[in-house]
């Protein structure tokens, strides 16, 4: 997984394009990581709770 | 009938009042500045990556002029933050408030995320001002050439992680707002109040801030 996009300038040097964006799908999930583990939590301390 | 007691914070001398009682918890202005920046974040959101998944329209327009809406949207928040709220009841964390001994008018994870909203939107604004240099507009003229090519590069980089982390921190915000136990808060910040009742759950109501 990459994680800059890079280019070439007129000279044929690299130049830093921006992030790459393979690392959408891990915004996403990590996003989910945090929502799942969440909602497993509260669920076994509600049944705990219970 | 709503009690107004105030928009920015809960003050030491909270008039005696029912557990049943509504208290304002956010000012209709602030309201609809929440949503007009939620609109404009997903918009700008939508326009950035579906061009990136593959969905085909012309995103760029859409995309500044909502750029220039959260810009604008962002200075109005800070002027008012500054002169019209207390900034500490937001921003600063006391040890105490870990703990959950001595909560003010937001707990620990609302200001965590706020922090979090904070450095994303200024990452996107801040970098995104600049790169409307790149843009031709009606207003003004491109200019690409101000800054060097490795300026613009990070400049690109700081806008696209910021982004990145929009969408974690939009897809957090929105599910914790969702759960039954943030009803009282999205009702706040939707109606603009909250029951007394449904304060003293969460909140110390003796803390200035």
């Amino acid at each position: 997984m990459q994680l800059f996009r890079m280019g070439h300038d007129v000279y044929g040097q690299p130049v830093l394009e921006g992030v790459s964006w393979d690392l959408l799908a891990v915004a996403f999930g990590v996003a989910v990581v945090v929502i799942l583990a969440h909602a497993l939590f509260s669920l076994f301390r509600g049944k705990r709770g219970a | 009938m709503a009690t107004v007691v105030d928009s920015s914070g809960i003050p030491a001398a909270t008039p005696p009042a029912s557990a049943g009682s509504r208290i304002i918890r956010h000012a209709g202005i602030d309201r609809v500045y929440h949503w007009l920046t939620a609109a404009t974040v997903l918009t700008l959101m939508f326009t950035a990556f579906l061009p990136i998944l593959g969905v085909k329209f012309d995103w760029v327009v859409i995309h500044w002029v909502a750029g220039c809406v959260l810009i604008a949207l962002t200075l109005f928040h800070i002027l008012r933050a500054l002169f019209w709220q207390r900034v500490r009841a937001m921003l600063w964390l006391a040890p105490q408030e870990v703990t959950g001994h001595r909560v003010g008018k937001y707990t620990v994870a609302q200001k965590l995320m706020h922090w979090a909203m904070t450095f994303m939107v200024l990452g996107v604004t801040i970098t995104g001002a600049f790169m409307l240099m790149k843009m031709d507009t009606p207003f003004w003229k491109r200019d690409p050439y101000t800054l060097s090519q490795a300026t613009w590069g990070v400049i690109y980089v700081i806008h696209g992680l910021s982004a990145l982390c929009a969408v974690t921190f939009v897809m957090i915000h929105v599910y914790f707002s969702l759960i039954p136990q943030s009803r009282p808060y999205l009702r706040a910040m939707i109606k603009g109040w909250i029951t007394r009742q449904e304060l003293l759950e969460h909140h110390h109501t003796d803390i200035d801030g």
